[in-house]
């Protein structure tokens, strides 16, 4: 063999960049990059490597064959209750969060200053899912009406010490089930959240002189976060099933909205007319938990599907489970499939046939599509595969390491 | 009209009414598979309260609050995963979210908590759990957290363990044995002792390797009772029924088979191996009980519930009937709770399965992640636990939401 074939054999492999992961042939949705079109998935020492038509396959360890699918950043989650050991309506992260393609899960304030760093330690750590968390103001945690309902419990000071130790893992503050009729709860919530920078996740139960317009007219700011928005505690439809004017005027301050389907928190007769009128959610989420996890089956997928069969475009869903999530928790990295981010993505098929989906009274709609996640990709790795789109038959590869 | 036929009609009325209120649930049009019973046809299926009232074909659904039309979908006891990690492992997982949903209405967890800690587990999870959560208490006092533990001989003890387990028989149905991973027989044989004092059998999980001083002839034909599991039986560390140089069963695994000793799946995230399977199926050495070992990693790339385990065994050459029955009435037999469980006997608890027979292309993925492409797979779609509705992935249980009215949670 001559001297100069030898070089050139020695110089194409490093000339032909070799990905880990080649997403080929899918459909991908990245509203973050106004991206919608068939386009191929570089991956690479864990981060995105490169998005654009017609990568060649030949540059990959692995290829996953994604014709028919949608490939979407990983969803973000931002209300869920995963602190395993704690309290008691809580879920394991992990299998309650990449099976549905969420690699990012927000725990909405299941512990508080008291044990937070108990969470952190026990949940967040072992997690494979990027669990991030909302502090609830209640140092306690959410542990029931008698430290929930106790405004001694509900010091700013605290929470803010304790967002500011664990800034990279706290995306906010949480408040949530304060039943007395004051505003205790919400401000001391919002003077947290304004102390650390950060925002504030509202679950509001209105009382006689604590009105729901005024919460998000007056005491919620900007940014701030109203989760169960198509609940029934909160009036946001008059009597002819109208969006309330207040809505609006609360949403061109700035104040969002957010689903938490949960399981007393997502009713069709609720959502479908507030979509028909084009009042959609800002960002969806769950509030996933032993309870809203199985009748309402509130997982994120499902909880899209959902909107998806309410009229909502896949698009619209995407944006709102991805981009607007993570600009809604200061987390512009996430939710992207900007080359150099991290390699988290949901690969989502988009099935026809004959569905039935449960709201939080366990009414029914009768579906004709359904959102599926096939595959979800964490850090750069494949931890989710139902359809088998980046294995091979045992048959055909290769011998067993033990076994032949 | 004569007059006197109108009060008739008003009487009759008033009773049919009556009656509507006879059963909570009625689950209608199914086939049912239900080999306690010897059932394999198409029967409607009354619940009353906790418990099933009435199997026979044609029950009217007025005599129903509740009906569930489940024709094309197969209706089955409450699968029992005789393999399940819901304690002290630290993959361990919470049961009602990841059981449930696969129609799985009873988990016996396997080892997680050993004499010292089953006042714990039952505290935080069989306690508080909707799932039937039953127990196969370790023979490692510590129960399932490690080498620490797991190699601990000194505390093994049979006599405590054996008291435990006669103190606990609502729970505990007998002995797991794991991951000892010193030389010598000293675990399983004290796993043995304590299953011989407390009358119970004894789950095997245990490594041959090099040094063990250990074979897999031995501790099939000599160290295991009849009665006693070997689960793990389609991967190659725990014991080696296929000959890896012929690809045959063993003859010493047939002997065990005859003298009684049962062989558990046990897929789990290391134990199910498609060409040792495979082999296994093409000498018809089947798993005597289907189960799961299922954890936070099984559940996630091998998705190893029991439903895609019972499909896993179908595309191997097992009947749909055979998967059921070894989800079902044999797991209840082999730790002695048939007929409690396992089946839709009247007058039993009403644990049911309602499963679709998905048709299309599916991957099947062993421990290794490699794939077997089938052409059927089984689905569960509702759940229902001690006569509750727990999971309906169809909506069959409840009405169209634009029909139901201005509805609170519908029961």
């Amino acid at each position: 063999m001559n001297r100069a074939v030898c070089l050139v054999l020695a110089l194409a492999p490093a000339q032909a960049q070799i990905y880990d992961v080649v997403i080929k042939n899918g459909h991908v949705i990245d509203p973050a990059n106004g991206r919608n079109g068939p386009m191929d998935v570089a991956i690479s020492a864990h981060k995105i490597a490169k998005v654009a038509p017609g990568i060649p396959a030949r540059n990959a360890r692995t290829v996953v064959e994604a014709g028919g699918y949608y490939v979407t950043p990983g969803l973000i989650d931002i209300h869920v209750h995963y602190d395993s050991y704690g309290a008691s309506l809580n879920i394991n992260p992990d299998h309650n969060s990449l099976r549905f393609g969420v690699t990012t899960a927000v725990d909405a304030g299941s512990s508080g200053a008291d044990n937070f760093e108990k969470f952190r330690r026990e949940v967040i750590g072992p997690s494979r899912t990027r669990v991030l968390a909302w502090l609830n103001i209640v140092a306690a945690g959410m542990y029931g009406s008698k430290v929930e309902d106790d405004p001694a419990q509900m010091d700013a000071a605290k929470a803010t010490a304790m967002v500011n130790k664990h800034k990279d893992v706290i995306v906010g503050i949480k408040t949530a089930h304060y039943q007395p009729a004051d505003w205790t709860a919400v401000d001391n919530a919002v003077k947290a959240a304004s102390a650390t920078g950060t925002v504030c996740m509202v679950d509001f139960h209105p009382k006689p002189g604590r009105g729901y317009p005024d919460l998000i007219l007056k005491h919620m700011r900007p940014g701030d976060i109203h989760t169960h928005f198509y609940g029934r505690l909160t009036p946001q439809l008059d009597d002819a099933g109208k969006i309330q004017p207040y809505m609006l005027e609360a949403r061109k301050r700035g104040v969002l909205f957010d689903v938490g389907h949960g399981a007393g928190s997502f009713w069709f007769r609720i959502a479908a007319p507030a979509i028909q009128q084009g009042f959609l959610p800002d960002t969806i989420s769950t509030d996933l938990h032993k309870s809203s996890v199985m009748l309402p089956n509130a997982t994120m997928i499902n909880v899209m599907s959902k909107l998806l069969n309410l009229g909502m475009s896949i698009e619209q869903i995407v944006e709102r489970s991805t981009v607007n999530p993570a600009k809604a928790i200061r987390r512009p990295a996430l939710g992207t499939l900007r080359e150099g981010a991290d390699a988290d993505i949901a690969v989502i098929q988009l099935e026809r046939g004959q569905f039935a989906f449960l709201d939080s009274g366990h009414g029914r709609l009768t579906a004709d599509k359904r959102l599926r996640c096939a595959l979800t990709m964490r850090d750069g790795r494949i931890v989710w595969d139902e359809d088998g789109l980046s294995t091979g038959d045992w048959q055909h590869t290769g011998p067993y390491s033990n076994f032949k | 009209m004569p007059p006197r036929s109108l009060p008739n009609w008003i009487l009759f009325a008033a009773l049919s009414t009556a009656s509507a209120q006879q059963y909570d649930i009625l689950i209608k049009g199914g086939r049912v598979i239900d080999p306690a019973n010897q059932i394999d046809g198409v029967r409607d299926v009354a619940i009353q309260g906790t418990t099933i009232a009435r199997v026979a074909p044609d029950i009217p659904a007025t005599q129903a609050r509740k009906v569930i039309n489940a024709s094309g979908r197969l209706v089955t006891p409450g699968l029992i995963d005789l393999h399940f990690h819901a304690y002290g492992y630290s993959g361990a997982i919470f049961p009602d979210d990841t059981a449930l949903p696969t129609g799985t209405t009873t988990v016996v967890d396997a080892g997680g908590a050993g004499f010292r800690t089953y006042t714990d587990f039952k505290k935080t999870i069989i306690n508080t759990a909707q799932t039937r959560v039953l127990v196969l208490l370790n023979i490692a006092g510590q129960g399932m957290i490690g080498s620490a533990s797991e190699d601990n001989v000194e505390d093994m003890r049979p006599a405590e363990t054996a008291a435990v387990i006669r103190a606990n028989r609502d729970a505990i149905v007998g002995i797991k044995v794991a991951h000892f991973g010193k030389p010598g027989w000293d675990a399983l044989k004290r796993a043995v002792e304590a299953g011989r004092l407390a009358d119970v059998p004894v789950m095997v999980d245990d490594k041959i390797f090099t040094n063990s001083g250990r074979t897999s002839r031995e501790k099939l034909l000599d160290v295991m009772r009849p009665g006693d599991m070997h689960t793990h039986m389609y991967n190659d560390r725990q014991v080696e029924i296929v000959s890896r140089f012929n690809g045959k069963v063993h003859e010493y695994a047939r002997q065990a088979r005859v003298r009684g000793v049962l062989f558990d799946l046990g897929h789990g995230g290391g134990s199910f191996l498609w060409p040792v399977a495979a082999a296994a199926a093409r000498d018809g050495f089947f798993p005597d009980t289907i189960s799961t070992d299922l954890h936070q990693s099984s559940i996630m790339m091998q998705q190893a519930d029991m439903p895609n385990c019972m499909s896993k065994m179908m595309v191997l050459g097992m009947s749909l009937e055979e998967a059921v029955r070894r989800s079902t009435m044999i797991p209840a037999k082999v730790i002695k709770r048939l007929p409690e469980i396992g089946t839709l006997g009247e007058g039993k608890v009403a644990d049911i399965a309602v499963l679709a027979m998905r048709e299309g292309v599916f991957a099947l993925k062993d421990s290794w992640g490699k794939k077997q492409l089938a052409s059927k797979k089984l689905e569960n779609v509702l759940t229902i636990r001690a006569g509750n509705l727990v999971w309906d992935a169809e909506g069959r249980g409840f009405p169209e939401w634009t029909t139901a009215g201005k509805y609170e949670v519908i029961p």
